[in-house]
């Protein structure tokens, strides 16, 4: 549900990122059915990539959680804001404890903005990431 | 100048929903990108 929840930031802002020059895409784990089925229940225009071998996930420099922190009060707490807020949880795949992350690339390869998760619940804000675009 | 998370994500071959084949450093090679890691689709 925190994916759909950020994907539903994200979405709410993708012509901005456009109006910015910026190319958006998404990468995650399933396969390209869950990642079909995902585009027509969320509704983004912007590419959904599938890294089915976690091959991207590692050369980001990505982590996984612990099963202990599922249960910390912080992620039921977020987890809780998300549920009202009308995001539900749906299919888990193989690999449920990999967490994400949100990178900014300048033109060739510069690093503007990089937020690797620490939890389940920390994603970049589109904020965020606008403001690394035009900094 | 590509950091060296770029230079090891950059030949990085994923396919899209569609099954388009997607070089990831194609998407920083002409302009800035944004590139967000979910956790899963689901």
């Amino acid at each position: 549900m925190f994916c759909r929840q950020h994907v539903a930031q994200l979405r709410a802002h993708e012509a901005t990122f456009r109006a910015a020059g910026a190319l958006l895409a998404a990468v995650g784990l399933g396969d390209r059915r869950y990642a079909q089925a995902f585009r027509g229940e969320s509704g983004v225009g912007f590419p959904l990539l599938v890294d089915e071998r976690r091959e991207a996930y590692r050369a980001a420099g990505l982590g996984t959680a612990s099963p202990l922190d599922v249960a910390r009060p912080s992620i039921l707490a977020a987890g809780f804001r998300a549920l009202r807020a009308g995001h539900r949880p749906h299919r888990i795949g193989e690999h449920p404890m990999q967490l994400g992350g949100s990178f900014v690339f300048g033109t060739g390869g510069t690093e503007l903005f990089a937020q690797v998760s620490r939890d389940f619940a920390d994603n970049a804000s589109p904020a965020a990431l606008l403001a690394a675009l035009r900094a | 100048m590509p950091s060296p998370r770029t230079a090891a994500l950059a030949p990085i071959e994923l396919v899209d929903s569609d099954g388009r084949t997607v070089r990831l450093g194609a998407l920083w090679q002409s302009g800035p990108a944004v590139l967000v890691f979910l956790r899963h689709y689901g």
